[in-house]
């Protein structure tokens, strides 16, 4: 169903400790991004990549694939960085049209470039943390966090009803091709109308029942869940540690002294 | 081949141009890691009112009536699943809604701002739209100033005698096209290299909006269905619904 919930429950890094791997994403998510820099990026896409292929196991192809998805979002708004339509042509390259030119500077081209490197690093950061943490862990790791708990719990419960109901949406969108709910463009838009408000009247209904039931459990505003406790391994903290730490110093260095 | 045929030809070859290199086309989410450090955080920062009041409000209906707490929950898992779903689009590509429009006349925009930020979270981590840096300027544009939108116009158009469908699908596609503009917004502020913010913020707008305006016009009018096919089946649950909406 989903793609990225089925790869993170079969990763080989699932049974580690919740918050080293969120640690380590967010970290370094957050120096790549503050750096701005080719050279970090570069670092941070090829280690990232590299964990979450080798160590977590993730079928390479599967990966580059998944690598494509912002890619609609990256090419448009790359076009809109680098280019600009002007009377007069830049220092870069610049195609005439009529009396205007699409042209570009050396200056946006490579800001386009850093920003394209950078964008796809941060992604392939927040894709180690997919790929390899089931969504109840990170819940877990936000509560350490002290999250409020009626956010945590609200998670919880719509985290466990988006699969509820996906399942009745794939249902009744098989049942609607069947019928040919989909014959025209007509069609689709009105059974699309369909499905959504049908989704909505059995989603109440779930909803209800699944009250009545927490109730008959003694709900008392608080769901318990067991935690599996894996112990931190102090080995893997140093690591984190020495390489954050390092990343760190080489984007200062890259950014102030260079 | 007559004249006629040719320009079909040329039509559907520019649209296979257009749209047939997107691989998806999603609701706008900026991407992870598109927004400089300092843009993220200031983002954040101007949604945390916002959010903060959703969540008061949330807090404060749920001391009430505990048993809505899955009826939230499930509202979420709502938006979230009608937002990953594809939308028959005229072009052939994939394309998602944005749920915001729905999502603010169904339960309010308090409700939906805290909601918002947890769909795009989840939208982050399951389906990788969106990012956890660009999470604060993500909630910003469609999870408050889409729906704030979305439900300024139909409370507005609602008072006057306007069709209800035709007052659905304006604030539906409105708040979509405002979501959009928000978003060039945004991105033209981080992103003006060389050449104004108004240069920029053109450019972001024409970028996006052969794909962006026609998502608004469709999810206008899936909006309007939606919303009728729920009053005629499903007035007691649409009651239920209504408590998120009564500001306290």
């Amino acid at each position: 169903m989903i793609a990225i919930d089925k790869l993170c429950y079969n990763s080989k890094l699932r049974y580690e400790n919740a918050g080293e791997k969120f640690a380590f994403s967010v970290i370094t998510l957050c120096i790549c991004v503050m750096s701005r820099s080719v050279e970090v990026a570069s670092i941070v896409l090829a280690t990232t990549g590299i964990l979450t292929v080798w160590k977590g196991g993730v079928p390479v192809l599967r990966y580059l694939k998944f690598l494509t998805i912002p890619l609609a979002f990256l090419l448009l708004s790359t076009v809109a960085v680098m280019f600009n339509i002007k009377k007069t042509p830049m220092d870069f390259f610049a195609i005439p049209v009529g009396d205007w030119y699409i042209t570009a500077s050396h200056y946006s081209f490579f800001y386009a470039l850093q920003l394209i490197l950078t964008a796809l690093a941060a992604v392939s950061c927040l894709y180690f943390l997919a790929f390899s943490t089931p969504m109840p862990d990170i819940l877990e790791v936000l509560r350490k966090l002290h999250c409020p708990g009626l956010l945590i719990e609200l998670m919880l419960l719509i985290y466990r009803f988006i699969f509820v109901l996906m399942e009745t949406a794939s249902a009744i969108s098989v049942s609607q091709k069947c019928r040919l709910g989909n014959k025209d463009y007509r069609t689709s838009v009105k059974s699309f109308g369909l499905l959504g408000s049908v989704l909505m009247i059995r989603a109440v209904k779930r909803a209800n029942c699944l009250y009545d039931a927490m109730e008959a459990r003694c709900y008392d505003g608080t769901i318990h869940v067991l935690t599996e406790n894996r112990k931190p391994k102090k080995k893997i903290i140093a690591a984190i540690i020495i390489f954050d730490t390092a990343l760190l110093i080489f984007a200062v260095w890259r950014r102030f002294f260079l | 081949m007559n004249k006629k045929q040719k320009y079909v030809i040329m039509a559907a070859t520019f649209f296979a141009l257009t749209f047939g290199i997107m691989p998806s086309v999603n609701a706008m989410h900026i991407m992870e890691g598109y927004l400089p450090g300092s843009f993220c955080i200031a983002w954040g920062v101007l949604c945390i009112p916002f959010l903060a009041a959703g969540f008061l409000s949330i807090k404060k209906t749920l001391n009430e009536h505990r048993n809505l707490i899955t009826l939230l929950a499930v509202s979420g898992a709502f938006i979230f699943v009608i937002s990953s779903l594809k939308i028959p689009s005229v072009t052939g590509s994939c394309s998602h809604m944005t749920g915001t429009g729905l999502g603010a006349i169904l339960f309010g925009p308090a409700a939906v701002s805290v909601l918002g930020l947890i769909v795009l979270l989840f939208q982050a981590l399951l389906l990788a739209h969106g990012g956890l840096t660009t999470i604060g300027a993500n909630t910003f544009s469609m999870a408050i100033a889409g729906p704030f939108v979305s439900y300024g116009i139909y409370k507005l158009l609602g008072k006057t005698k306007v069709n209800k469908k035709v007052n659905i699908f304006l604030a539906a596609a409105l708040g979509d096209l405002f979501t959009y503009c928000v978003t060039a917004g945004q991105m033209a502020l981080a992103h003006n290299a060389d050449t104004t913010f108004g240069a920029a913020f053109g450019k972001f707008l024409v970028v996006f909006a052969p794909t962006q305006i026609p998502l608004a016009v469709i999810e206008g009018i899936i909006t309007v269905l939606i919303i009728m096919g729920l009053e005629t089946y499903a007035k007691p649950e649409l009651k239920l619904i209504g408590y998120f909406k009564e500001e306290k």
